[in-house]
């Protein structure tokens, strides 16, 4: 920085050629320094190199060979484990690395939940653990899916729909937020008391509600997904408001704000220039905090019995386990009901493997989130 | 202090009408005929479309009114508690538990009501508890390993999801205590002694094999309607004692789970704030003139801090009342949260999940207020300003 300071331009605007070639953008400085906070906390450090590991996951999950995340699939040697009303419910059986081919079948091959509740067969448990490069079939019992297979196939599923929530809950948020706070008066009276009204609902209710009322209107796959969305983010955007205008009422009365009213900056050119990006950090903060409970609550929502896709398993890591506890839960009870262990074994990687990804991704993107506010926040760098 | 009350129960009427709206709203979504039979009840049974009752019961709840006139209907039926009734089909699962008979959804919630109330009593001391003296420590050894040990144990919580966890929890206990070895009723014992409100009649020891008559058909307690509270009241009927300790054996584990989960939060800002109260003056001052660092902590620091520790206790209520539905479901504990598992598949039962949302956030409100009084008597700014 200092030695551009030498170059003679009398008024520098952005990106204007000086001596030493261009002006450094000051927002990259920015980011540099942001980055150089972040990279000296270990714990959040941590938290970002998982994060990017599930992007990673994400976005090579499509390649991996395996059944499809969509309706159509192709496999080679097929087991008919059940109908339901359009189509059979195919399974493939095939190891994993090798190209599936032949004809499609029509489903995520993850099972159908109403054949694997109530058919519980005891001996089915007693396998052992499941070796995760192949996919078993045991149709007396249900189907069986690869949980290696389903984590990669559910992780653009399950990072998609909260970054969808989260993001349209953001924008929302921020939008109406800093309306509220910079126009003050009626304006602000009238939005926060609309969220006042939204938070004082509990979050799962709301969702809960939403979905119950509205789902069965709905009969695509892409529409299920979609009144999914639209019942979460109706639960968040109320959250990201109330932070973005209390930080729009802290950022309106700093004097650059008022510099630039002084200088004859018109409203909109304030608020797009100095009060967002000024009030972005809290709101960015929440929002990698919010990335990490959603497949939690979704989780949560399928293990009370809503489904987002009747008949038909859906790979989402929420929804892998929430279906693991759901038959850990009967075998538990038919344990229970016989009163002996020996027929018991405990299906330990059936819950292990789902849980274990959900709270490592749950836990890294709150480590970068705490990592992330004490590096954006100036009062923190310490 | 009255005019502050008062004014705080004012500002509420207008977001009570505002959540009634928003469930109005989601109710106009479902179709017409459920809403009827929700509105009838027990009579739906014998009265079909097209019949004279159910033109009568239409032109009641206002569906042959615009919207705004329905509005008005349903705003006037929730606040007089007209919720309508539960769904008697076999199909939900809420049908069958009450014998497939159609009872008021309001009388069905004051039943689960208090099971809820008395878990999240149960849970809020332990939350207290674990967390104000856990997070003056970390404020105190700040980034010292009892800092971290502290804040990884709780963002752990935070970050299983309380289905597995309670799950776990439940498998262990079972496991601890004994496995599944003596059966009653053809239950496992201590399965059963972990599982649900009340223990099986067949499994209580000695000679009643019923519950006592102070449990009601629908397990609704009497006099006071709170099971632990009923069951001392009733500590010297036969079986008593045995009651009660099988009552909060059962609260115990669920309450667990649930502080567990919203332990990470509280302790996060009773931290932050305790960090923010240590840096103040007059602690410095406090330190200067030499008082003893104990005393420095509890006395300055710490009742400083707690005002905000209330702020938050408030502010995340009805977060804290949404992990309860996953954990009552798990551990099959009377509560709104298991009512409205129950009500959810295979068939919903839109009364009960209309109502218990409607009841829940009266809670939630309620709660608010409890929390806003409790601050602006602990700091006379906030009442004065």
């Amino acid at each position: 920085m200092e030695s551009n300071r030498t170059s003679e331009t009398l008024e520098p605007t952005e990106g204007a050629p000086t001596l030493s070639g261009r002006r450094p953008n000051p927002q990259w400085e920015q980011y540099k320094r942001t980055f150089y906070f972040l990279r000296r906390n270990r714990l959040a450090m941590f938290g970002l190199i998982i994060v990017l590991l599930f992007v990673a996951i994400a976005a090579y999950s499509p390649f991996y060979p395996g059944p499809g995340d969509r309706l159509a699939t192709y496999c080679s040697s097929a087991t008919i484990v059940g109908t339901n009303s359009s189509c059979a419910v195919v399974v493939c059986t095939y190891p994993i690395g090798s190209t599936p081919t032949g004809s499609p079948c029509y489903s995520y091959a993850f099972g159908e939940p109403s054949v694997i509740a109530p058919t519980i067969d005891l001996s089915h448990f007693t396998l052992g653990p499941l070796p995760l490069g192949s996919l078993t079939v045991d149709p007396s019992a249900g189907v069986m899916y690869n949980i290696a297979t389903g984590l990669i196939k559910g992780a653009p599923w399950s990072l998609g729909i909260a970054a969808a929530v989260v993001g349209t809950g953001a924008l929302v948020g921020l939008l109406l937020g800093a309306l509220a706070g910079y126009s003050g008066g009626y304006m602000d009276e009238t939005i926060m008391r609309f969220t006042d009204i939204f938070l004082a609902i509990p979050g799962l209710f709301l969702v809960l509600v939403t979905l119950s009322a509205l789902g069965s209107r709905f009969s695509t796959l892409d529409g299920r997904i979609g009144i999914l969305i639209v019942a979460f983010v109706i639960t968040w955007w109320p959250l990201y408001t109330r932070i973005v205008r209390g930080q729009v009422l802290v950022t309106r009365e700093q004097k650059y704000v008022e510099a630039a009213r002084a200088s004859g900056a018109r409203s909109g050119r304030i608020l797009r220039k100095h009060i967002i990006p000024n009030s972005l950090y809290p709101v960015f903060v929440q929002l990698s905090l919010d990335i990490g409970t959603i497949p939690l609550l979704l989780g949560a929502i399928i293990f009370l019995g809503y489904q987002i896709w009747p008949s038909i398993y859906f790979p989402e890591w929420g929804t892998m386990s929430a279906q693991a506890v759901t038959n850990l839960s009967a075998f538990l009870l038919q344990c229970a009901i016989a009163g002996t262990t020996t027929p018991c074994v405990f299906p330990w990687w059936q819950i292990f493997f789902p849980g274990i990804t959900l709270f490592l991704f749950c836990i890294s993107v709150n480590f970068l989130s705490d990592g992330l506010r004490d590096a954006l926040d100036p009062r923190l760098r310490r | 202090m009255w005019i502050y009350i008062v004014r705080r129960l004012l500002l509420v009427v207008p977001v009570i009408i505002g959540v009634m709206t928003i469930v109005f709203i989601l109710v106009s979504l479902i179709p017409p005929s459920t809403r009827i039979a929700i509105y009838l009840g027990p009579l739906a049974r014998n009265c079909k479309p097209g019949l004279p009752c159910w033109n009568n019961a239409r032109n009641a709840i206002g569906l042959n009114q615009p919207l705004p006139a329905q509005w008005g209907i349903y705003i006037w039926n929730s606040l007089t508690l007209h919720w309508g009734y539960t769904n008697p089909s076999s199909e939900a699962s809420i049908g069958a538990q009450l014998g497939h008979t159609s009872y008021p959804v309001a009388s069905v919630l004051s039943w689960y009501l208090p099971y809820t109330l008395e878990l999240a009593f149960f849970a809020l001391i332990i939350i207290l508890v674990v967390s104000i003296p856990l997070g003056n420590l970390s404020a105190v050894y700040r980034n010292r390993p009892l800092d971290q040990g502290a804040r990884v144990l709780s963002f752990s919580g935070y970050a299983l999801p309380g289905f597995l966890l309670a799950s776990i929890v439940l498998l262990a206990a079972v496991a601890l205590s004994g496995g599944y070895a003596p059966t009653c009723h053809g239950l496992s014992y201590y399965f059963d002694n972990w599982f649900g409100s009340w223990p099986d009649p067949a499994c209580i020891p000695g000679t009643p094999s019923t519950l006592p008559s102070w449990i009601g058909p629908h397990l609704e307690t009497s006099p006071t309607g709170f099971p632990t509270i009923d069951a001392l009241i009733h500590w010297n009927t036969p079986g008593g004692p045995y009651l009660v300790e099988q009552s909060l054996q059962r609260m115990l584990l669920p309450a667990l789970v649930i502080a567990y989960g919203y332990i990470a939060s509280i302790l996060r800002f009773v931290r932050n704030s305790m960090l923010e109260v240590m840096n103040l003056d007059f602690v410095r001052t406090a330190r200067a003139k030499g008082v003893p660092e104990r005393q420095v902590i509890n006395r300055h620091a710490g009742r400083n801090s707690l005002n905000v520790t209330v702020t938050v206790l408030g502010l995340t209520f009805a977060f804290f009342i949404t992990g309860f539905p996953i954990i009552e479901d798990v551990f099959h504990l009377r509560g709104i949260g298991y009512l409205l598992a129950l009500s959810i598949q295979p068939e919903p039962d839109f009364g009960i999940i209309f109502g218990s949302t409607l009841l829940l956030t009266l809670i939630v409100v309620a709660a608010n207020i409890i929390v806003d009084v409790t601050y602006a008597y602990l700091d006379p700014r906030v009442r004065l300003g």
